[in-house]
């Protein structure tokens, strides 16, 4: 029971990077923008979050400035993809390889140093719920802020004018714009809100995960939450069931040893024994995210197309308003 | 009044403009890269000069530049052959590590004489990453499997496995995350300069090889006639299907080929960083030299430059060698832009409003 809680605590407090990037990519995807620079945006807002906390001495200034860079970056992507009309792939690995590059750069002076990050809170009595209690109601403030935005993002997307303008410039820009939608503005702020959540989910990690920053130290997550879009079918409540699904796999595989005894205990069966070794290392558990996804994708592209997926069906085109 | 930024689309581009695009791109990418050198104190003009004219100039430099240019090349070309067919191959690094850990593995293990020894590496490695990388090809064509993505999560799954392989059923007897070294007879040999492996023959080999099969060869008319119109295309009768198949074929084959040299030719063993992010290179490189094989070929030898010269000056000058990817990603940034100003000719004006602001709700 211990391993169970301890597994399903570290899932909640792994989550929340993952959530707030997916929900950022969600975002601008719904636009029609996709943004592969996730990744480079999450090491920005972890490196400029911890910088900033670090010389302001304040975790939410640091927090805020995270947020910032993610929404900067973006800004640049924007720029490349709304208004040059730019290959969104070209742009969005151009990002990551920018933000990667950048960090990696500019990280000597902070390596090495750590901060006392977010500390837990403690909710009163729903706390002391046994196993889950203290996963989902004694985590840090940041991780509270992650999900309290699932249900707003998916109103704000959903079921308000702005949301139906979102989907209607990412499925049909043309017929939106004779509507009267200003397309561009609309692109331009849901890949720049994306970048912000992107940001957001990078200075999580330094500021409440790991109180450290070190080179590439998010480790992959950016491409995990571009898959878990993908994986959730543009969807708020699937990405946050993928978000738990993807994190606990994480999250096992930082205990991968004592699952794979666990499982060995209940198995017993010596012939199954190598095969479980192989599945439950921790290095192999963490390609299932990536397998999954594409397989995923292999699923469901074998009956429809990627728009009756769930995908924008202007996802990818720039579009193009004649100028002139 | 403000002043306002019109965009025309220009009717036909200047010459002059079509030829110097790719030269003034880098230019405009080492230019602001001096933003990031002048910061640590690194006068750009010496760092500059330290890797485009000190370093290729002697023996031991040319051989580092000849060896990183091969892989980024072949990876280069691993992603403009699908490019020519309308597709994005954005998988070469995974490809390269399949390649990689094949090939290394054969070396390893095959008791053979190294006449045949290095063959049966190349082949191991260069079939077994064609197959990988016909995965994407084979899902695009038969269920339209986007390949961007499905050949993205299939990096992540080789490099990710490379990790699990170099941990456990590989890993060497020193107890690092790398192989045993390759026996003397797996490793390429050495000409001129003890750096120098004779693999760099392959850039030669392999550029007639590619410009021969998109020039000279019905596939490679397929393969553009797929890229430029795929409907017309298959109005003519040209199978899309095997098209799509093929290009990511010898996609993955080419980027396997340059993962077992690396390992075979400069780093003597397997390790998880032996590849400095070369499949994400070649993304810039294919796009730097979109215009041909030759071009491909220029555009890696510039990012081999850059990369080799971005090794001395970590040791000479204390420059991270981040600098690299940051200056990758720049010319990728400034050819994306260049792209724009060749379609649009830029015109400022003193009042008006913009267009795109207009028609708001």
């Amino acid at each position: 029971m211990t391993l169970v809680a301890g597994v399903l605590e570290s899932t909640v407090r792994l989550a929340t990077p993952l959530l707030l990037a997916a929900m950022g990519e969600i975002i601008a995807e719904r636009s029609g923008v996709l943004n592969l620079g996730v990744e480079g945006m999450m090491l920005g807002g972890a490196l400029t979050g911890f910088a900033a906390a670090v010389a302001s001495g304040s975790l939410v200034v640091g927090f805020i400035a995270g947020t910032a860079i993610g929404a900067a970056m973006a800004l640049l992507h924007a720029v490349l993809c709304v208004s040059f009309e730019a290959d969104q792939v070209i742009s969005g690995i151009m990002l990551t390889l920018l933000g990667v590059g950048l960090t990696t750069y500019f990280s000597q002076g902070w390596v090495g140093e750590s901060i006392e990050g977010f500390r837990t809170i403690t909710v009163p009595l729903l706390s002391e719920i046994p196993v889950v209690g203290a996963a989902f109601f004694s985590v840090t403030a940041l991780d509270y802020l992650g999900l309290a935005l699932v249900p707003f993002v998916w109103y704000l997307l959903f079921r308000t004018n702005v949301g139906r303008e979102i989907t209607a410039v990412g499925d049909d820009p043309e017929t939106a714009d004779t509507a009267g939608v200003p397309v561009y503005r609309i692109q331009y702020a849901c890949v720049v809100l994306g970048g912000a959540f992107a940001g957001a989910g990078g200075a999580q990690l330094s500021l409440a995960f790991t109180n450290f920053w070190a080179p590439e130290m998010v480790a992959g997550r950016g491409w995990i939450a571009v898959a878990l879009v993908i994986f959730a079918q543009w969807r708020i409540w699937r990405v946050l069931a993928g978000t738990y699904f993807f994190a606990a796999i994480d999250a096992l595989s930082f205990r991968a040893a004592a699952v794979r005894d666990a499982t060995l205990g209940v198995l017993d069966t010596p012939a199954l024994e190598s095969t479980v070794r192989f599945l439950l290392n921790p290095q192999v558990m963490n390609t299932y995210p990536y397998l999954l996804t594409i397989a995923v994708l292999w699923y469901v592209m074998r009956r429809g197309t990627l728009a009756e997926l769930g995908a924008p069906s202007a996802l990818l085109e720039s579009y193009s308003r004649e100028r002139d | 009044m403000s002043p306002t930024v019109e965009f025309e689309r220009r009717d036909s581009l200047p010459r002059w403009l079509a030829y110097a695009a790719p030269l003034l791109t880098v230019l405009a990418a080492l230019g602001i890269a001096a933003v990031p050198l002048v910061w640590i104190g690194v006068n750009p003009l010496v760092a500059y000069a330290t890797v485009f004219v000190v370093q290729p100039s002697s023996i031991g430099g040319l051989a580092d530049v000849l060896t990183t240019t091969l892989p980024l090349f072949l990876a280069g070309l691993a992603v403009y052959i699908p490019l020519k067919a309308g597709l994005w191959n954005v998988g070469a690094e995974g490809q390269l590590f399949v390649g990689a850990v094949v090939g290394s593995y054969v070396g390893l293990n095959a008791d053979l004489p190294r006449p045949l020894l290095v063959p049966s590496m190349l082949i191991a490695a260069t079939v077994v990453s064609a197959l990988y990388g016909a995965i994407p090809g084979y899902l695009r064509a038969e269920h339209d499997v986007n390949e961007i993505i499905s050949s993205l999560m299939l990096t992540f799954a080789a490099t990710t496995f490379t990790g699990y392989l170099l941990r456990g059923p590989i890993q060497g007897s020193g107890g690092q995350t790398a192989t045993d070294r390759l026996p003397e007879a797996a490793q390429l040999p050495t000409a001129f300069h003890p750096r120098l492996h004779v693999g760099v023959v392959a850039l030669a080999v392999v550029g007639v090889f590619a410009y021969l099969l998109l020039s000279r060869t019905r596939f490679g008319y397929e393969t553009t006639f797929a890229g430029s119109n795929p409907e017309a295309a298959a109005q003519a009768g040209i199978s899309t299907y095997k098209v799509y198949v093929v290009v990511f074929v010898v996609g993955g084959c080419l980027a396997g080929l340059a993962g077992i040299i690396e390992v075979a030719g400069v780093h003597g063993r397997l390790f998880e960083d032996f590849s400095p992010q070369y499949g994400f290179t070649a993304i810039a490189v294919a796009l730097l030299g979109r215009n041909g094989v030759l071009r491909v070929f220029l555009a890696a030898a510039f990012f081999g430059v850059l990369t080799a010269g971005g090794t001395t000056l970590a040791i000479t000058q204390n420059v991270p060698t981040a600098l690299i990817d940051v200056i990758v990603a720049l010319t990728i940034l400034c050819l994306l832009t260049a792209e724009f100003i060749k379609e649009y000719r830029i015109r400022l004006e003193r009042g008006g409003s913009d267009p795109s602001a207009e028609g708001a709700a």
